[in-house]
């Protein structure tokens, strides 16, 4: 629902990095997003789009890997991977209480820069 | 050429939100994020915990996208308060906070409640350097919202089910509602409550004033 705001924030980031290293425009940057992130890809891409034109970034591409959600259970502690991505049953023993260990990421990982 | 970057999207939004902790810990101030949709009751929640029933010093960051009504209404009820306009912005962020802190009396107080922009979904992704987030669903919203807007019951310490006073006249399952944000978050605090009659307010209020000192 706010991707503008994190296309803002990530368009702030990788600006800044590129100003630091002296690079002078960027090409392609990577991010890893969970799928429990609330972000929807496609909408972060059209916003991403829209809004960088005029900086650093106005010929970047973004490059986004989803993450899956995974839980681990607090009682028999094994790790797992869930396919509805908030209701965390554990497939071994079937208890609800778990921890998330992935699904909420939203990280710059790396770019391409020229 | 190809450089790391490694850096998470909202760092400056958890860099700010850890500096607003520390100014709270600093006046031994306990703070609560109090998220809803709209009309759900959070401003009536406001109205019956602000009493001096509850012993509490209490100050409210009120965040609307617009207007000062809640405001208004708060002040009524005797308690510092600071209204904040997103000014189209579905979510308070850190950075909103830290700004209108020095607007309040943080050391004459007890507790501070941040309301937020009403809306289900992205207050839920902002921490603000609150200590607890609480919610608050009205049972008029239907039994369907705990599995259609998960991520908040799932962050939330407390859930306050209100307008309990309405259930003669609605179809809701209650026991649904319940049941599935306990799925989701099998520590959930829930509480049902009418604001309007009163009803369970005296829970809500006697848990309230225990989280205090655990939490400090």
């Amino acid at each position: 629902m706010h991707e503008l705001s994190i296309a803002q924030h990530i368009i702030e980031i990788i600006s800044d990095a590129c100003h630091k290293g002296g690079y002078s425009r960027i090409e392609s940057v990577n991010l890893r997003i969970g799928r429990a992130s609330g972000i929807l890809p496609d909408a972060l891409l059209f916003a991403f789009d829209a809004i960088k034109t005029d900086s650093i970034a106005s010929n970047a591409v973004l490059h986004i890997e989803e993450v899956p959600v995974s839980g681990r259970c607090s009682e028999c502690m094994s790790e797992f991977v869930v396919h509805e991505d908030y209701i965390l049953f554990c497939p071994h023993c079937g208890g609800s209480s778990f921890g998330m260990i992935a699904g909420r990421e939203m990280d710059i990982i790396d770019m391409e820069v020229s | 050429m190809r450089v790391k970057v490694v850096t998470k999207i909202l760092e400056a939004n958890e860099r700010i939100a850890s500096e607003n902790r520390k100014i709270f810990d600093t006046a031994g101030l306990f703070v609560i994020n109090l998220m809803s949709g709209p009309g759900a009751g959070k401003t009536s929640l406001l109205e019956r915990t602000i009493t001096p029933a509850s012993g509490l010093r209490i100050g409210v960051i009120e965040g609307d996208i617009a207007g000062s009504d809640d405001a208004e209404r708060v002040v009524r009820c005797g308690a510092p308060v600071v209204q904040i306009n997103t000014g189209g912005a579905c979510h308070l962020d850190a950075n909103m906070i830290y700004e209108v802190l020095n607007d309040l009396p943080l050391q004459d107080l007890d507790l501070l409640i941040i309301e937020n922009v009403g809306n289900l979904v992205c207050p839920a992704e902002f921490n603000l350097g609150e200590h607890m987030k609480v919610m608050v669903l009205s049972i008029a919203e239907g039994h369907d919202k705990p599995l259609k807007y998960p991520l908040m019951f799932q962050e939330s310490s407390a859930l306050i089910l209100n307008k309990l006073d309405l259930a003669p006249y609605l179809d809701v399952d209650v026991e649904k509602i319940r049941r599935d944000a306990l799925l989701l978050n099998p520590n959930l605090r829930i509480f049902e409550v009418s604001c309007r009659t009163g009803q369970g307010l005296t829970d809500w209020l006697a848990w309230l004033k225990e989280q205090i000192p655990v939490q400090r």
